[in-house]
């Protein structure tokens, strides 16, 4: 039977929601039958396409931070790698100016080299010059000396030469009696 | 949980009574038949009259204070969305 005897049925129904509890009511118990009516079943539906949104704005957002950190990562690796050839810029910048100190200094080195060479040779110059000049004072010395020497034996000959006249002369007794 | 399964879901005596009396008008049966032989099982139906199904179903809103139409519409519609 069906559809025509639903008319006696439904006090039946009734009876049995009320005494046993059915759709929220009756029954005395909190847990109630709540088999779906066509109404439950679109809530539920409702309810589910809320929560398959909720779903989808939770992966949505899942996929946004996810981008989120992707970018970050990906610019955090893009600093670093810059940072990593600044470095390596700096380091090559230090040895290349190390290396032109280091060139620097061997010039320099190799300048006071040089200025120590001149400067031994300058002072070889003038110690030369200063010998010779030595030289010359003892030469002019010795010359002076020749010449007081050879001086002296001519007096001492001349005056032998002259013989006592020289000492005992006639004149000479005068003038020391005067 | 899926809400359309918790929907569908419940084992609570009200349902599966509820199911039961389905079943039985489906196949053609009495309801004055099929709650008397209820009532050999569930106490709660001894002591009622069952002869008068729509008196007694009134009898009870009222005392329950429960709005008759507005379930017999809810049940209809838990009726009609299960038929097949």
């Amino acid at each position: 039977m069906g559809e025509s005897n639903f008319g006696t049925w439904i006090f039946a129904f009734l009876i049995v929601a009320v005494i046993f509890g059915w759709g929220g009511i009756g029954g005395g118990s909190a847990a109630a039958a709540n088999y779906a009516t066509t109404q439950d079943i679109t809530n539920a539906i409702a309810a589910q396409t809320s929560a398959l949104n909720q779903q989808s704005l939770l992966l949505s957002s899942a996929g946004n931070n996810y981008e989120t950190a992707r970018l970050i990562d990906n610019q955090s690796m893009l600093i670093l790698n810059q940072n990593n050839t600044n470095l390596v810029n700096a380091i090559q910048g230090f040895n290349n100016v190390t290396q032109s100190l280091a060139s620097g200094f061997s010039s320099v080195n190799q300048n006071i080299a040089d200025l120590g060479y001149k400067m031994d040779q300058c002072c070889c110059s003038i110690k030369t010059l200063m010998l010779e000049r030595e030289l010359q004072a003892s030469n002019t010395a010795l010359q002076n000396q020749q010449n007081i020497a050879v001086n002296q034996a001519q007096s001492e000959f001349l005056l032998s030469t002259m013989g006592k006249w020289v000492a005992n002369a006639p004149a000479a007794a005068a003038y020391a009696a005067k | 949980m899926n809400p359309i399964l918790q929907m569908l879901g419940g084992n609570s005596n009200g349902t599966n009574i509820m199911l039961q009396a389905f079943g039985a008008m489906m196949r053609g049966e009495s309801p004055t038949d099929f709650l008397k032989n209820l009532a050999k099982t569930e106490p709660k139906l001894q002591g009622l009259n069952l002869d008068n199904l729509e008196g007694t179903a009134k009898d009870l809103c009222e005392k329950n204070n429960i709005d008759m139409d507005s379930l017999s519409h809810k049940i209809s519609e838990f009726a009609n969305s299960n038929k097949s």
